[in-house]
């Protein structure tokens, strides 16, 4: 039956979460989360390697993957312990002591990642 | 100045006829039974004293010269042409004449068809003699002589025989050849050649008695063997001829067809020529081992070597040349080959030699991935050509800590997976704080406001 044009199709989930993310985080947070999905990447393609290439050498593996899944872990905690709404959870962490923890934590990471890489 | 010239080609002449072709030694001493002429074997013997040998005769019961005494070898060679002597003096006993052959003295023994202490050493040599009294006997060719002297071609190439020799007369036994490995054939009996028990055919038991057998039990064929070598471990070399006729000067004149003259002159100085290390004769100079592409210095070897280590072997050969009378660099062996060895060969190689350089095999290999202590081993073993065994140790140990690569290529992706985590790290550290100053700057200003 003709009639008038249908309205415009509903926005999808994905669509209307993209939006929202992109309308309601804060810019800091969007950073943290850039630095996550580079992490999440790099692990990901560190993992396929292994399994369809070659596991040798594992240490190299173990370390690399670790590296990226320790990192990916502590800036995770960074990004819940700096977001304002999580304020009420942490009240005795302030967002400078929340980056403290984070780089001193990466640094201790980087160092057992390095010397068990090899 | 000609005065001189004469005179120095004299000494030279003089030095050069002291020493005889042999490498081992030129004093020979002839062990010849009373019943034997010396005079007639002078073509053997005068052919033996032109070659620089010096002879001593001597009986099998005579006391002296003693051929070995309180253990040291006083003769270089020794031709035993004591066919039917049943005992002889203490020295020249079977088992002193095998000591001998450790002492690297040269024999030539001769056999025949009474049974002597001869017959019995032969079988030390895995050589299987037949019953007494059972002399070879060949109907074919038709010829003039008894069926006892028989006319054998000899091989048309072979490496201790000049090739292309007119029939050989012999006389005597067969043997057959047991299946030591350092047994050199070098004369075989005709094919239509028999041992039996008579001069002549009539009342021949044997013959007889195998035909009974279907043939079974008779001493005949070409698997028989006349003149045998035996190249002993420590290089002495001992020659069994199977009847002492084969030497002597009535055989060498004779003519076994038309106008041909036996080959036996020739024959018996080529098998002596084998027989007391003249020709034949190999020896290692020496052998040297580094890592390849480091000069090989005699001095400069090193101790050990790392696994998966590239080593270069070289070894250098002599043969020993009796015309100029030394030691010349050879480099006609194409079958040499080099073990690197830890209870099993880990590798067997070819040793090939090299071009341009007389005497000289080298080869390059890589050390196995095992440690363990190894040995380099040369082992040539050919009829007929002596013996060459070389052995070098050395260890191959793991390598050191800081022996192995320093970087895996195959763990790259990892190397820029953690590298890039931490380079990334510090990117976002420094934007966080970045974002940070500017944030404090724009509340500082609000305050302000």
């Amino acid at each position: 039956m003709a009639g008038p044009k249908t309205p415009a199709q509903a926005p999808s989930a994905v669509e209307s979460l993209w939006t929202s993310y992109t309308e309601n985080t804060p810019s800091r947070l969007k950073l943290i989360d850039s630095f996550l999905v580079f992490i999440m990447l790099s692990g990901i393609m560190q993992f396929l390697y292994c399994i369809l290439v070659t596991n040798y050498p594992f240490n190299a593996f173990l370390s690399g993957f670790g590296s990226t899944v320790g990192q990916f872990v502590l800036t995770a905690s960074l990004r819940s312990q700096v977001n304002p709404q999580n304020k009420e959870q942490f009240k005795e962490v302030s967002p400078e002591r929340a980056f403290a923890d984070f780089a001193l934590g990466s640094i201790v990471l980087h160092f057992f990642v390095f010397n068990f890489l090899g | 100045m000609r005065l001189l010239a004469s005179l120095a080609a004299a000494i030279l002449a003089l030095v050069a006829a002291a020493g005889a072709a042999s490498s081992t030694g030129s004093s020979v001493l002839v062990v010849l039974e009373p019943e034997l002429d010396k005079r007639k074997f002078s073509t053997f013997f005068g052919g033996l004293e032109k070659r620089g040998y010096e002879l001593t005769f001597r009986a099998p019961r005579d006391a002296t010269p003693l051929v070995i005494e309180d253990d040291v070898p006083k003769f270089s060679n020794v031709i035993v042409f004591a066919p039917s002597t049943k005992s002889f003096a203490p020295d020249l006993l079977p088992q002193s004449l095998v000591n001998l052959l450790s002492h690297n003295v040269n024999a030539i023994f001769t056999l025949s068809t009474a049974q002597t202490p001869l017959t019995s050493l032969a079988s030390e040599f895995s050589l299987i003699i037949p019953p007494p009294h059972t002399p070879l006997i060949s109907h074919f060719p038709k010829r003039s002589l008894p069926p006892t002297t028989i006319p054998i071609t000899p091989p048309t190439s072979h490496s201790i025989l000049t090739s292309n020799l007119p029939p050989i007369l012999f006389k005597g036994i067969p043997h057959a050849l047991g299946t030591n490995p350092f047994l050199v054939p070098i004369l075989k009996a005709p094919e239509e050649s028999f041992a039996t028990d008579s001069d002549s055919d009539s009342g021949a038991d044997a013959l007889v008695d195998a035909a009974d057998k279907g043939g079974e039990g008779l001493w005949a064929g070409s698997s028989m063997g006349v003149v045998t070598g035996f190249q002993a471990h420590g290089g002495a070399r001992a020659l069994w001829v199977g009847g002492v006729d084969v030497f002597s000067d009535e055989f060498a004149k004779t003519e076994v067809s038309k106008g041909v003259k036996s080959g036996n002159a020739v024959f018996c100085q080529d098998i002596a020529k084998w027989a007391f290390q003249e020709s034949l004769v190999l020896r290692i100079d020496s052998t040297t081992h580094n890592h390849v592409n480091v000069t090989h210095d005699a001095d400069n070897v090193p101790t050990q070597y790392t696994t998966n280590d590239m080593i270069t072997y070289t070894t250098y050969i002599s043969k020993w040349d009796p015309e100029s009378r030394r030691w010349t660099p050879y480099s006609g062996i194409n079958d040499l080959q080099l073990e690197f060895t830890m209870l099993d060969p880990h590798i067997r190689t070819a040793l090939p030699a090299v071009r341009g350089t007389p005497g000289k095999y080298e080869v390059t290999f890589r050390a196995p991935d095992r440690h363990g202590v190894f040995k380099f081993v040369v082992d040539y073993k050919r009829k007929g050509w002596t013996h060459l065994h070389s052995a070098i140790t050395v260890p191959v140990v793991p390598p050191r800590h800081d022996g192995y690569p320093r970087f895996l290529s195959a763990a790259w992706p990892y190397y820029a997976g953690a590298i890039s985590t931490s380079v990334g790290f510090v990117l976002f550290s420094a934007l966080w704080l970045a974002g940070d100053a500017v944030s404090e700057k724009a509340r500082g200003k609000k305050k302000l406001e």
